[in-house]
């Protein structure tokens, strides 16, 4: 099994640890990674989403192009690419008129969208596609008394019906939970789980509400589940949670700092992963559960 | 930005008749179809976090042809585009799409946060909306080359995307500078 790789800006330049925990683990699941040679940004919300919804799909669809060129789906770690990809082909699915213009602009660059190419996020896609037992074989650590707290990420599950690997019930999603479990861990429920983390298009025009957002949540994480760690399906999320927390701790504003990783840095490192490549960039530090994780080899 | 205390006061005959029409041409299509019930705003990111105008307030804005004091107000650039407006609403509106399409009207305008035009310009140098400088060192020190297989690495693949952006509303609207090909400093959206 082969897939293209769409990285995506914030795992590429902010979190390339994320990127090698993506390149360690799928292939040790059989799954080999292409690398979309010349991708680009999705591209982004507050980009051409926000100027022009031709000008957006076609930049989508040039990236749909190198995956297609290739006959492979895409998977990215990144919830706004997953996002933008994915409402992009949504709407050249619906809309001719549309594709044609879309086409009409790749015609010039030698391409040509046909739609054949589905897009995933990380999590979905190996839950969907490899056998969850394959996982629970594939571990080299296990995370047995290891208590987590989930944080899916918005654009993994709405708008739900233009995702391939969509949950059943998007409000009370169940994915990331059953592959957590998969890993042997241990996972608190919380009553604020699907909030928002307050990265994106809120960080950046307004930081002090966008880390109001995030207390309420972290909050209801910590009293609620107490975990020892928080694991998210989204790149955006644990730049967020990973580095609001030490300004939030230095504000007064809360008393504690949850570790945080996305899934597949979990999983690499359940794989056995170097702690220093798959999970080396976190600001709020991750060490104590990496040791916890690997000082305790019980599989 | 409105303060969250000061009442707006519309003055309906001042309204623009039109703005409707170009909600719906620039992506906000289902428009009419809302019936203000509010849920969207329930499970609104932005309506929860403080922001004086949210997905049902800007669709009520637009009834009432409140263009320029929306043209005044940077709250849509705070959406999260979480869809989770989307998803909820009865009516199947896509309030996100009258999001977008508000952006789309205040870019033509020109009334548009620094980010974000940082952000379409980042996208035009250098490919990426997101691009820190001194990410190669970063990506070193977790065993990887300097430089992702995006168009970071591929030059002729950054000016295939910059002819796509030469034939978008982009060149058109004039928004950025799009003739030259410099590098980006540092830009994080």
């Amino acid at each position: 099994m082969k897939v293209g790789f769409f990285i995506g800006c914030n795992t590429a330049f902010n979190r390339p640890d994320l990127e090698q925990a993506v390149r360690f683990s799928y292939p040790h699941l059989g799954v080999e990674i292409d690398d979309l040679e010349g991708q680009s940004c999705c591209p982004s919300w507050g980009t051409m989403p926000s100027v022009d919804l031709a000008g957006w799909s076609a930049v989508s669809a040039r990236n749909f192009c190198l995956a297609e060129e290739k006959d492979l789906d895409i998977v990215t770690v990144c919830g706004s690419c997953y996002g933008s990809l994915a409402e992009t082909r949504h709407s050249l699915q619906k809309d001719p008129d549309l594709r044609e213009k879309v086409n009409g602009i790749l015609e010039g660059l030698g391409r040509n969208y046909r739609g054949s190419a589905n897009v995933y996020q990380s999590v979905g896609y190996l839950y969907k596609k490899i056998d969850i037992d394959k996982v629970r074989q594939s571990l080299k650590y296990s995370l047995a008394g290891l208590k987590v707290a989930l944080q899916p990420g918005c654009h993994t599950l709405w708008p739900s019906k233009i995702y391939v690997d969509r949950e059943e019930d998007s409000f009370h999603p169940h994915i990331l939970k059953d592959m957590c479990q998969a890993l042997g861990a241990d996972v608190a429920d919380y009553s604020r789980m699907t909030d928002c983390c307050g990265m994106g298009g809120m960080r950046s025009a307004d930081m002090e509400r966008s880390f109001n957002l995030l207390n309420v949540k972290l909050k209801s994480i910590k009293e609620e589940a107490d975990p020892d760690l928080i694991v998210t399906g989204c790149s955006s999320c644990l730049i967020q949670i990973d580095t609001a927390q030490g300004q939030l701790y230095k504000d007064g504003k809360i008393k504690f700092q949850i570790p945080v990783l996305h899934y597949m840095q979990l999983l690499a490192l359940c794989l056995g992963g170097e702690p220093e490549k798959v999970a080396g960039l976190a600001k709020t530090s991750v060490s104590g559960v990496i040791n916890k994780i690997r000082g305790d080899s019980n599989v | 930005m409105i303060s969250e205390s000061e009442n707006i006061v519309f003055n309906l005959s001042e309204g623009e008749p039109r703005f409707v029409a170009q909600i719906k041409e620039l992506g906000g299509e289902e428009i009419l179809e809302c019936i203000q019930c509010g849920k969207c705003a329930a499970v609104c990111p932005m309506a929860l976090a403080g922001f004086p105008i949210f997905n049902k307030k800007l669709i009520q804005a637009i009834f009432l042809g409140a263009r320029e004091a929306l043209l005044d107000d940077s709250s849509i650039w705070a959406c999260q585009s979480c869809n989770r407006c989307t998803e909820i609403c009865p009516r199947d509106v896509r309030p996100f799409e009258i999001i977008l399409a508000m952006r789309r009207v205040a870019v033509r305008e020109f009334a548009v946060p620094a980010m974000s035009v940082e952000g379409l310009k980042s996208l035009y140098d250098v490919g990426h909306a997101v691009y820190l400088k001194d990410s190669g060192q970063t990506r070193q020190k977790v065993g990887l080359p300097e430089k992702p297989p995006s168009v970071i690495a591929f030059p002729k693949a950054l000016k295939e995307l910059q002819a796509i952006l030469h034939q978008s509303a982009l060149w058109e609207i004039g928004i950025i500078p799009m003739e030259g090909n410099e590098m980006a400093d540092t830009c994080e959206v």
